[in-house]
């Protein structure tokens, strides 16, 4: 069998698993966890373009995913237009917003950056708890209406429990990935690589730093903006407490323990750490003690002290061994 | 004129006093390591809980005096262990971006273990004044408050003197204008990096008891001086001593008036809104140095 051929019959089974999976497990709590862990995913993997592959530290990523969040409902429950275009709306709304932070940004890295990022954040989580005409306070949007039920002739999908959401979440994650990676794989993620390495450097072979970083930015709020949208019509609840500083940091977390700049790192913490997350609070059941985000905390510093590649670089150097090339998982992806 | 504008700058100059003491501690540390830390507020938050039981412990004013003491110690110590454990291994490798998630790593560790060992609910320190107040013309404030500028004036007095006129705090000022010319110069690094740390933490700690006084102490409070103390560092200019207190009483002043004639529900905001716009302008701050960004 051709590299190749093994490559596709991979890429089938994995989907076909992917999509037989809800028809196996029928516990709704389980499906509720996968989809939120398929909305982390986008949400980790539109950061990580910008943390990861441009050194970008954005602290405000949460802004983005409350922006597309709220304006999806909004469109849907004041206009009255179709969640489905809300998906993407919610994305271009987030990719405007992305667009203007990208031009304080393009001077700034570091601290200044980060805070600045957060900063923004914070202007509009605040704006969402004091715009009550708009936004209902911090009493948040409730009622947020379903996905539409898409109908072909006498054919109809209907969306309404978690096995149906996980179709959607899966269509968009794979979306997202195959997105990202042809992103960074093309010239403008080796640019941007270059750009985050060396600056200075990328500039003298002429690469246009103000360009990039301002599409960059597009890029990545366009998806979390996207994630946004997809959480307002699950939850069905959007509340100013979602663009608060803690969404950033389980985003920051996730990425970060799965594997910054790499490919399925983001991929891989957003699953590990939903669901490590849920045994913790099992756990917290049984001991009486909240120790899920002391764990968080823990192990964050701890993956940037020991395992800075994250669990993408060890599962990519375990890869390595057995067959001789894992150079899909690993950061300097050629791909 | 109005007079709640008096009041309002009154009130600004005592919690600018509070932010300096945290943001000369968080500027210090970054001037001498290039460590942005974004756990500062959290030794303030461990400062506060020290404080807060030595005042249950011994009452009045002794118990005050004593409380600030033992948070400076035992958030200095507090600080260097986690210089040595976290941000030490880092100094060499990886970039900033590393340091700062590491930080941040350590904020969500020390705020939700706080969470853990003391309970969510916010405690109140005693006031070793009775809650009495003075007026002085057109204003007026309690006198804990006045207590409070006073003595974070006197600390910052405390430090510049120890900064510009020891040996010790030419060696900390040299070594945050230039290492390697530092290192040439015979001084050792490492210790400075050691004392620099210590001092920084315990100022953060003395700042969190004066936060905790005219505050509250819960263990989610050091968000909030963690955030104004960069957006004061970045507003001065990150490493600059003198553009961390200018920026602290400017910050502090343009939050009172802000929320007097602006929006009260927007104070938290003026801050960013201002960094923003100068980082747009200078994107080293108002007194920082040409290669910091």
């Amino acid at each position: 069998m051709s590299e190749k051929t093994r490559k596709w019959l991979c890429r089938t089974i994995v989907l076909a698993i992917l999509i037989f999976l809800p028809q196996v497990i029928k516990d709704r709590y389980f499906m509720h966890i996968v989809v939120t862990a398929g909305i982390f995913m986008i949400l980790c993997m539109s950061w990580n373009l910008l943390a990861g592959y441009a050194g970008l530290l954005n602290l405000g990523h949460a802004a983005f995913y409350g922006i597309g969040a709220y304006s999806s409902a909004l469109l849907a429950i004041k206009l009255g237009v179709s969640p489905w275009f809300g998906l993407f709306a919610g994305g271009l709304v987030a990719a405007f917003f992305g667009f203007l932070l990208g031009f304080p940004s393009l001077r700034l890295s570091g601290p200044y950056l980060a805070i600045t990022t957060i900063g923004f954040a914070e202007i509009l989580r605040l704006v969402a708890v004091n715009w009550v005409g708009l936004t209902r306070g911090s009493l948040g949007l409730s009622g947020i209406p379903l996905l539409s039920a898409i109908r072909l002739g006498d054919w109809s999908f209907k969306f309404y429990l978690e096995k149906d959401y996980y179709y959607v979440v899966l269509g968009a994650v794979l979306l997202t990935f195959f997105c990202i990676r042809r992103l960074t794989a093309s010239e403008f993620g080796v640019s941007l690589q270059a750009l985050r390495d060396d600056a200075p450097g990328a500039q003298s072979i002429g690469i246009k730093t103000t360009g990039y970083k301002l599409a960059v930015f597009t890029v990545s709020a366009f998806f979390a903006g996207f994630a946004g949208a997809l959480f307002a019509h699950f939850a069905r609840l959007v509340s100013p407490e979602t663009m608060a500083l803690h969404t950033t940091f389980d985003i920051l977390t996730m990425t970060m323990i799965g594997g910054l700049g790499t490919i399925a790192g983001p991929i891989l913490g957003a699953v590990t750490l939903t669901f490590f997350s849920e045994w913790l609070r099992y756990l917290e059941e049984l001991i009486k003690l909240d120790i899920r985000l002391v764990v968080y905390g823990l192990m964050l510093i701890l993956t940037i002290l020991f395992m800075r590649e994250g669990l993408a670089g060890v599962l990519g150097r375990l890869v390595e061994r057995f067959r001789g090339s894992g150079a899909v998982w690993k950061g300097e992806d050629k791909a | 004129m109005d007079p709640l504008f008096f009041q309002q700058v009154l009130n600004g100059l005592i919690i600018g006093s509070l932010y300096s003491l945290v943001a000369i501690g968080l500027t210090m540390i970054f001037g001498v390591m290039k460590i942005s830390n974004f756990a500062q507020g959290d030794y303030c938050m461990v400062g506060a809980y020290v404080a807060l039981f030595i005042t249950a412990w011994i009452p009045g004013w002794m118990g005050w005096v004593g409380s600030v003491l033992a948070a400076a110690a035992v958030v200095g110590i507090l600080g260097i262990v986690t210089e040595r454990l976290i941000f030490r291994p880092l100094l060499t490798r990886w970039t900033d971006i590393d340091i700062i998630m590491v930080s941040i790593g350590l904020f969500i560790l020390l705020e939700n273990l706080a969470q853990l060992l003391f309970g969510a609910t916010p405690r109140m320190m005693p006031d070793p004044f009775g809650s009495s107040t003075v007026s002085m013309g057109p204003v007026s404030t309690s006198v804990l408050r006045i207590f409070c500028f006073a003595f974070s004036i006197v600390t910052i007095a405390v430090l510049q003197i120890f900064l510009n006129r020891s040996r010790m705090g030419v060696a900390i000022r040299a070594t945050s204008q230039n290492r390697f010319a530092a290192q040439l110069m015979g001084i050792d690094i490492n210790l400075v990096y050691l004392l620099t740390f210590a001092l920084g933490t315990a100022l953060a700690g003395i700042g969190g008891v004066l936060y905790g006084t005219l505050f509250a102490v819960y263990p989610l409070m050091g968000g909030m001086p963690t955030l104004k103390a960069f957006v004061v560092t970045i507003l001065g200019g990150m490493g600059s001593i003198r553009g961390a207190i200018f920026g602290a009483f400017i910050l502090g002043v343009a939050e009172a008036l802000g929320g007097n004639y602006i929006a009260m529900e927007y104070k938290d905001a003026i801050g960013f809104c201002i960094i923003i716009l100068v980082l747009l302008i200078r994107p080293t701050g108002l007194f920082g140095e040409k290669e910091g960004a």
